[in-house]
């Protein structure tokens, strides 16, 4: 078919529509108002898509959520902040996600700096949000949630789930705390517990 | 004589790249599900002679009647590989002479019997058992164990009718980690939190439960 004939059979489409179904001068009004909300949106979309390089999450690595206690970077003794930062100065947390509670418990964090969660879940869905500031992630089994921010206030902060995921959802929540700077020590190189 | 060096430095570079064990070998994953659900109820009847000879109303072993097929399963498996240390060592003796099937089992034939009950009357002193107790970031037990304590999915095991000794001694061995083959620390960190007065008002409370 080549597009003269498309253009054709869509013109006797809309003809149709036009003749032979009763629609009211005031329902076609609001199907073009309709329609020209679709085309607003999706070109928006596109545009912003395009332009700003608005994309969905790319960051796909996959991991097995059943065995992430048996080894490798989820592993019992290589939770929480790392003692060694990124090249760039970022310092690297790793956090796993289970019913009820972020592992481990309770971290310490420097403000104004730049920090990396890496976060997987062992079960089932989870969310990690830090209410007042920008740190807010799904975590999806079978998937590496991996997000990168900065604290600019130091303080006592609540790690909370937000995915409903079980009886317990309520309740699941961890401590972080934001400290100064000066006051933050880098955890000691030695295998740590919780 | 070059082979044993080689060996021995294989050795080495495996011992320290081991890093600390992890606080049990199994892992739920589809496959070792399947196998735990696909267990032979019939040949574990054969077997829980055995275990019937200390698991019984005569003693403070824990009843065994009703429990989920893969707590019991993954129990097994930590007793053989030594993630659980039974302080007697006889369970850790018993799983070593048993098979992953045997295991699955006789998990299979104790999942299917009724399950243990208490005589009811039960009354929660710590608040904890449905509401847990945010200030200290502990869940309700209820949430995990379930809200009659029947135990849940994946291998949450089953506190209802438990003999409240074996419960008061399993949250002490958590609270002071002589037990610690849970995943995460997760029964150790909410064991820590809790009081001696509170564990034994809570293993009296889930003995009670029908």
């Amino acid at each position: 078919m080549n597009s003269n004939s498309l253009m054709s059979t869509i013109s006797s489409w809309i003809n149709r529509f036009e003749t032979e179904l009763q629609v009211d001068k005031l329902e076609r009004k609001w199907l073009r108002v309709a329609l020209g909300m679709v085309v607003l949106f999706v070109g928006s979309i596109l545009l912003t898509a395009i332009v700003s390089g608005v994309h969905p999450p790319s960051h796909v690595e996959t991991i097995d959520s059943a065995s992430l206690h048996l080894g490798g970077e989820f592993a019992e003794d290589k939770l929480g902040v790392q003692a060694e930062a990124l090249a760039d100065g970022t310092l690297l947390v790793k956090l796993v996600a289970g019913r009820y509670g972020f592992y481990p418990r309770e971290i310490e964090i420097p403000a104004g700096r730049k920090i990396k969660f890496r976060i997987a879940s062992m079960d089932v869905l989870h969310g990690a949000h830090i209410p007042m500031t920008n740190m807010s992630t799904m975590i999806v089994p079978g998937y590496v949630a991996e997000v990168t921010t900065v604290f600019p206030k130091p303080g006592e902060y609540p790690m909370l789930c937000n995915e409903y995921c079980g009886m317990g959802h309520d309740h699941m929540w961890s401590k972080v705390t934001v400290t100064t700077p000066e006051d933050w020590r880098a955890p000691a190189e030695e295998i740590r517990h919780e | 004589m070059m082979k044993f060096i080689l060996l021995a430095c294989l050795g080495m570079t495996l011992t320290a790249n081991a890093g600390a064990e992890p606080s049990s070998q199994v892992a739920w994953t589809p496959q070792n599900l399947d196998f735990v659900k696909k267990g032979h109820a019939d040949h574990g009847q054969e077997l829980m002679g055995t275990c019937a000879g200390c698991h019984n109303e005569t003693n403070a072993n824990p009843n065994l009647e009703g429990q989920l097929p893969t707590y019991l399963y993954k129990q097994l498996q930590d007793y053989k590989s030594g993630s659980r240390k039974d302080p007697t060592t006889a369970m850790n003796g018993m799983a070593s002479t048993l098979s992953d099937q045997d295991m699955a089992d006789v998990a299979a034939w104790y999942g299917r019997q009724k399950p243990m009950r208490g005589k009811g009357g039960e009354e929660d002193l710590t608040g904890i058992v449905y509401r847990g107790d945010g200030k200290r970031m502990e869940p309700a037990c209820s949430s995990c164990h379930g809200n009659s304590g029947q135990g849940e999915k994946v291998d949450t095991p089953r506190l209802a009718g438990q003999k409240a000794a074996y419960l008061e001694n399993t949250l002490l061995a958590y609270k002071n980690g002589s037990r610690a083959n849970d995943i995460y620390r997760r029964m150790r960190l909410i064991a820590a939190k809790l009081s001696a007065e509170e564990i034994k008002q809570l293993a009296e409370f889930y003995a009670k439960q029908d």
